[in-house]
């Protein structure tokens, strides 16, 4: 009786420890997918270490905030849209302003539902304020500078509503606008605000079904019929180089796109698998519905999946390098999260419905992996092979890391440890061409050896079957 | 086994006319058997080393995958197959060779098969990724001939016409996918059935 009490309260006290040691932050089982199409387990590259909320600041809940923007200095923009303001954080995420009216020349002027924010290199603030219809262009004080509203143009209809939901500036001071209910692809718009043209749409996805229905069907059931159009975009973003990253909800290959000025898809897609979130993914839940986009250094770039709240980070090949975060109620996981950025090496997601930005900080796989693509993407081999290398030590299975072992001993000339590595990664490109030059090599060495070989063999036959049929000769000679 | 017998195959690919004639009428059934077989083998080597050694820019396994036994299944079920269906049909139609005759023939056209596919296990592991070209240009090649050989085989063997020999190879093949779907709905019905007194069994021994 004794021994079962004291079982019983080594049991009550285990079950009560137990809670205790459970994390409060924690993260979603990290992944990456094979070269077959399995999803392959892979350590976090990222974990969550804080959560900001408006109340931190003294300036009340962020109220469905829809849009983030960092800038250069690590400056942080929130788009607060639900109370109509921004919230400019420093970079130790300390606020510094809030900024929810603008001068004009005679009044003050407010935002109404603004959706989308970009902050150029000299601190001019372009917001797409949706519900006046106009984008505001505030200076470096936050005074307006202009507004770019309803283009007057043969190419718009006359019922055009103008509701731009996002903006982006290139270097030359273009604005680029995506705007809801647009079709055509983004709204140029030239340095004085005027509308040039649209560029970057996306292609009429069609159904072949649906298509020999329209095409069986008389002209007046096909004008009650759905029309085919293309799909919106559902974000975008610009880097240094004035390439606009974007994304759209088409469900095929190409969702994710990179425009250049004429507006051509030149987004590699060298990797296993298109990049297009997940290649694997429950039927009632479908693939992945991508909503923001972020561009970094070295061409990596991060969407973010609506459906399942993932983060994936592609490098420039198309390569998935890592996935991290996930829908759920703990820290690191969220609700309906609508906008990602990058100050540096760190995440930051905004969460819409429950006004919070989740700080991500890089683990030291993440950190690898990341720093291993820089190297590379600047050149810098050697320490591109060692970071590799390291990484594939924290994880096997990360497949195209074996790649870039194989191109940086493809350049110290280790032909051989550059085929098997290709091989790791089963990249048959590169292999090929490190098994030409292993070829060339072994071929120089043992040419003459093989040369000489051949030709006394040759001469060996050849005189032997002289020898032979003379002899043969001779015999039926005797014979007869 | 002489000399002779061992050459044969090499002789009949080139002349394939001559070569079948004498397959079914001159000579020794037994001998013709046992080449047969030998083929055949050598087919399902040339099967599983292919698949396994060819070179890496011609051929990515999974070694998951990867399954000898399975690469016998995928040599020996469609050779018994093309034989049943074929044997089945020209019955019917009239034709006059014997199922060890549509045997002996089928394993005979598959030498090219092997004869060229054989060395390219190892040469493929010499070549780069232009010169896969030759590969896969030599390996087109074999099977074309192999189809060749399988045509002029049935048409002396069952001495049809040209035009019914491609007829009845042609209902060959809709007979092969017949047979394959009256395989799974048997090996699926009998799978149900073994569930079903599983379960039976599962339910008593649980019960009691």
């Amino acid at each position: 009786m004794k021994k079962l009490l004291v079982g019983f309260v080594v049991f009550a006290l285990i079950i009560s420890l137990g809670p205790l040691q459970v994390e409060a932050s924690v993260n979603a089982p990290s992944y990456n997918y094979s070269y077959w199409g399995n999803s392959v387990a892979a350590p976090d590259a990222y974990s969550a270490d804080m959560l900001l909320t408006g109340e931190q600041w003294n300036i009340g809940g962020l109220v469905e905030p829809n849009d983030l923007f960092v800038t250069a200095d690590q400056n942080i923009y929130v788009l607060d849209s639900g109370n109509n303001r921004i919230a400019v954080i420093d970079q130790d995420f300390q606020l510094i302003d809030t900024i929810d009216t603008f001068e004009n020349d005679e009044t003050s002027g407010t935002f109404a539902n603004p959706q989308g924010i970009f902050v150029t290199e000299d601190k001019h603030i372009y917001i797409a304020d949706t519900g006046n219809n106009r984008v505001v262009h505030l200076d470096e004080e936050y005074r307006l500078v202009d507004y770019i509203e309803k283009p007057s143009s043969e190419l718009l209809k006359e019922d055009f509503v103008f509701q731009p939901v996002k903006v982006v500036v290139d270097n030359a001071d273009r604005v680029y606008v995506m705007a809801s209910g647009v079709f055509d692809g983004f709204m140029e718009f030239n340095v004085n605000g005027e509308f040039n043209t649209f560029i970057g749409a996306n292609r009429v996805q069609v159904d072949p079904i649906d298509l020999i229905w329209k095409r069986l069907s008389t002209k007046a059931q096909r004008s009650r019929m759905v029309m085919f159009i293309p799909t919106e975009f559902t974000s975008f973003d610009i880097n240094e180089e004035g390439f606009i990253f974007s994304t759209n909800a088409d469900g095929g290959k190409d969702v994710i796109k990179k425009l250049n000025a004429r507006g051509t898809d030149i987004l590699r897609r060298e990797g296993y698998y298109s990049p297009i979130g997940d290649i694997r993914f429950p039927i009632d839940v479908g693939p992945s519905r991508l909503i923001d986009i972020d561009i970094t250094d070295s061409e990596v770039y991060s969407v973010l999946d609506a459906k399942q709240g993932r983060i994936f980070t592609y490098n420039g090949d198309g390569h998935l390098m890592f996935v991290f975060g996930g829908l759920g109620n703990q820290e690191g996981l969220f609700h309906t999260p609508v906008a990602i950025e990058r100050i540096g090496d760190r995440f930051i997601v905004l969460d819409k419905a429950l006004g919070e930005i989740t700080v991500f900080n890089e683990t030291e796989y993440g950190q690898t992996i990341i720093e291993a693509n820089r190297s590379y993407y600047q050149g810098k081999e050697d320490q591109a092979f060692e970071l590799y290398q390291k990484a594939i030590e924290m994880n096997a299975n990360l497949e195209f890391a074996y790649t870039g072992i194989g191109k940086a001993l493809l350049r110290q000339g280790d032909y051989k440890g550059a085929m098997e590595n290709f091989k790791q990664s089963l990249d048959q490109k590169n292999y090929s061409k490190a098994f030409l030059l292993y070829r060339k090599e072994q071929l120089k060495d043992y040419f003459p050896t093989i040369m000489t070989l051949i030709l006394v063999s040759v001469i060996g036959i050849t005189g032997f079957r002289i020898i032979r049929k003379s002899r043969k000769k001779r015999e039926g000679v005797a014979i007869e | 086994m002489n000399r002779e017998t061992v050459k044969y195959p090499f002789y009949l690919i080139v002349h394939p006319f001559n070569g079948f004639w004498d397959l079914k009428y001159e000579m020794n059934k037994k001998i013709n058997l046992i080449i047969s077989f030998f083929i055949l083998f050598m087919m399902i080597v040339t099967n599983i080393l292919s698949t396994q050694y060819s070179g890496f820019l011609v051929n990515i396994y999974n070694p998951n995958e990867m399954n000898s036994f399975l690469e016998i299944f995928y040599v020996i079920v469609p050779v018994m197959f093309f034989c049943i269906a074929n044997w089945s049909l020209t019955t019917l139609m009239d034709g006059e060779g014997k199922f060890e005759d549509i045997f002996t023939s089928t394993c005979f056209s598959l030498t090219p098969l092997v004869i060229i596919q054989f060395p390219w296990i190892w040469i493929s592991n010499l070549v780069s990724m232009e010169e896969t070209a030759f590969y896969y240009f030599s390996t087109s090649f074999a099977l074309l001939w192999f189809v060749f050989l399988l045509f002029i085989g049935n048409m002396t063997v069952h001495q049809f016409t040209p035009m019914k020999s491609i007829g009845t190879l042609f209902l060959t093949l809709i007979a092969m996918g017949f047979m394959a779907f009256l395989c799974l709905l048997f090996f699926s019905l009998i799978q149900q059935i073994i569930s079903f007194f599983y379960v039976i069994y599962q339910e008593i021994v649980i019960r009691y």
